[in-house]
């Protein structure tokens, strides 16, 4: 009897462990991929690849990213504020006056902005924003990744927010603490991890978007734009472009690219996993 | 001001449901009051009726009158009602991403108690030796509170509703999540208060409610069965539910 459920135990711990390591073989493949690719133009360009403007096509000289490079962070933490404030206020509102008819609107809103295809809101965002004044520019990415961004920032806040025990909002309560004071000295302190995790969630998917910035940031990639009214270029429209076109240097680009948008995102998801300690309940 | 806490036919309903029935009861000052009664009687609805954390479940309805230190609970704001009401739960609830010292210093400060930090230092020190856990912490102020037993945690929270300085303090099943060492030293804790704070104290417990109890309220199903000093309810109960509730028969 005893030695069968040991069987069976160790029989589904590998089994678990067997369909863990699957589904982790897609992400390492995509990792390892990228990685062999990437660092050999990264390695012919040298640091050139992160200052320099992109070559002709039949050029024999790598080149760089730098025009991609800059405006992927620039528009990304432009718009990284925007969402989070909003998100975080959104949010606020919909946990603490969960029946205000306002705050019902904010959430049912939200969450059907997730289900809008971003290409959808890139169209939206060209009639209202390019289409007036008469270019693309880096506002008009911010504005749509802001967009996009939204409804993930406000799903991952308000879950942040809910998922605080109760009994420690009564406790705030009990000792004199208003709403607005329970939020800041006790539900946003306690859900840091969840929340910082969010916004690096947030980050991540932003600096990832394509669809978004397809008829908004408008390719610009002859140098850096700091002016947000001027078009300007990121990351992963480059990739996209490039990996696209016949010609081997654009797609060894590509590649370099999508390494440096690995290894940003990876490092920016190790610092904050180090920096935020969790508070233990 | 005859009394500390006055209530008159209070009736509270949630959802349409009547919860509490027709409650009328009066607390002295300086006194235990015990309100005591099965699970589900009742108990703690009506203890946080009193300090209005009631108004966090939805569709709750109250009429009646409450009146704490002369002061109407159903029409005061809340927030500002609560600076005069301490309370401690039945799971210990210390905020858990302050240290222990913040934990008390956060409802001294405010609550206008302390301003500078020589005089928060005092009142931490305070607080903390009238939970009796002084002793236990006064090392380690800086630590989380997770690095606590479930007694100190819960003491923790004695302290912390203490250095607001209340007038009353609610203790809702205190005891009940903490092993029975802790619990005697919190109910040490609390008889010692009195002189210095008017207490509600709810448990199912007889045994404890004699330990402590100057007066008792005994409920069941949103009634009041029976009221008076302890003494005289625990000796000569009026009616046959309060002697079958004192035996633990219900």
């Amino acid at each position: 009897m005893y030695s069968s459920r040991r069987i069976k135990d160790r029989l589904f711990i590998a089994f678990i462990a067997s369909v863990s390591i699957l589904s982790l073989v897609p992400l390492f493949h995509i990792m390892i991929a990228i990685a062999v690719n990437g660092v050999q133009v990264i390695a012919k360009a040298g640091l050139r690849f992160f200052t320099d403007t992109p070559p002709a096509p039949l050029s024999r000289d790598v080149g760089g990213i730098a025009p991609a490079l800059f405006g992927s962070f620039y528009i990304t933490l432009v718009s990284l504020p925007i969402t989070v404030v909003l998100a975080l206020l959104a949010s606020i509102l919909s946990t603490e006056f969960p029946s205000n008819i306002i705050s019902r609107a904010v959430d049912v809103l939200s969450r059907s902005l997730a289900s809008v295809p971003t290409i959808v809101v890139s169209m939206v965002v060209y009639t209202t924003v390019v289409v007036p004044m008469r270019g693309f520019s880096a506002l008009a990415g911010v504005i749509a990744l802001s967009l996009i961004s939204l409804p993930y920032a406000y799903t991952a806040f308000s879950t942040a927010l809910r998922s605080v025990p109760q009994i420690y909002r009564e406790a705030a309560y009990s000792i004199g603490m208003d709403r607005w004071r329970t939020v800041r000295r006790v539900l946003l302190p306690v859900s840091r991890r969840i929340i910082v995790t969010g916004i690096l969630m947030v980050f991540a998917r932003a600096m990832g978007e394509t669809a978004a910035l397809l008829f908004t940031v408008g390719r610009y990639r002859m140098g850096i734009n700091i002016d947000i009214r001027a078009p300007t270029d990121a990351i992963p429209l480059l990739i996209f472009d490039f990996i696209t076109t016949p010609f081997k240097l654009y797609q060894e680009i590509a590649w370099g690219a999508a390494l440096v948008l690995l290894a940003a995102y990876l490092a920016i998801f190790v610092s904050v996993k180090v920096a935020v300690k969790e508070v233990r309940l | 001001m005859m009394y500390a806490v006055e209530i008159e036919n209070l009736n509270l309903y949630i959802d349409g449901r009547h919860i509490l029935k027709n409650i009328s009861m009066n607390v002295s000052y300086n006194t235990i009051h015990v309100i005591m009664g099965p699970s589900g009687s009742g108990k703690t609805t009506l203890l946080r009726t009193i300090n209005r954390l009631i108004d966090l479940v939805p569709n709750a309805r109250i009429t009646g009158r409450i009146a704490v230190l002369g002061r109407d609970v159903l029409s005061s704001d809340p927030y500002i009602l609560r600076r005069d009401i301490g309370m401690v739960f039945q799971i210990p609830n210390p905020f858990p991403h302050m240290t222990i010292y913040e934990n008390v210093a956060i409802s001294a400060r405010l609550n206008g108690i302390a301003r500078s930090r020589r005089e928060l230092d005092e009142v931490v020190r305070w607080a903390l030796e009238k939970a009796m856990l002084w002793e236990e912490v006064r090392d380690r102020l800086n630590k989380y509170p997770h690095e606590l037993s479930g007694g100190q945690k819960q003491r923790l929270c004695l302290a912390r509703a203490l250095a607001m300085k209340p007038k009353l303090l609610l203790l809702d099943e205190p005891t009940a999540n903490i092993d029975p060492i802790n619990a005697r030293r919190l109910e040490d804790a609390i008889v010692s208060l009195k002189d210095e704070v008017t207490i509600i104290m709810v448990t199912h417990s007889p045994h404890q409610a004699a330990r402590v109890a100057d007066s008792v309220t005994l409920i069941y199903d949103g009634y009041i069965i029976e009221q008076g000093p302890a003494q005289v309810v625990f000796l000569h109960p009026s009616n046959e539910y309060t002697a079958k509730f004192l035996r633990g028969e219900i």
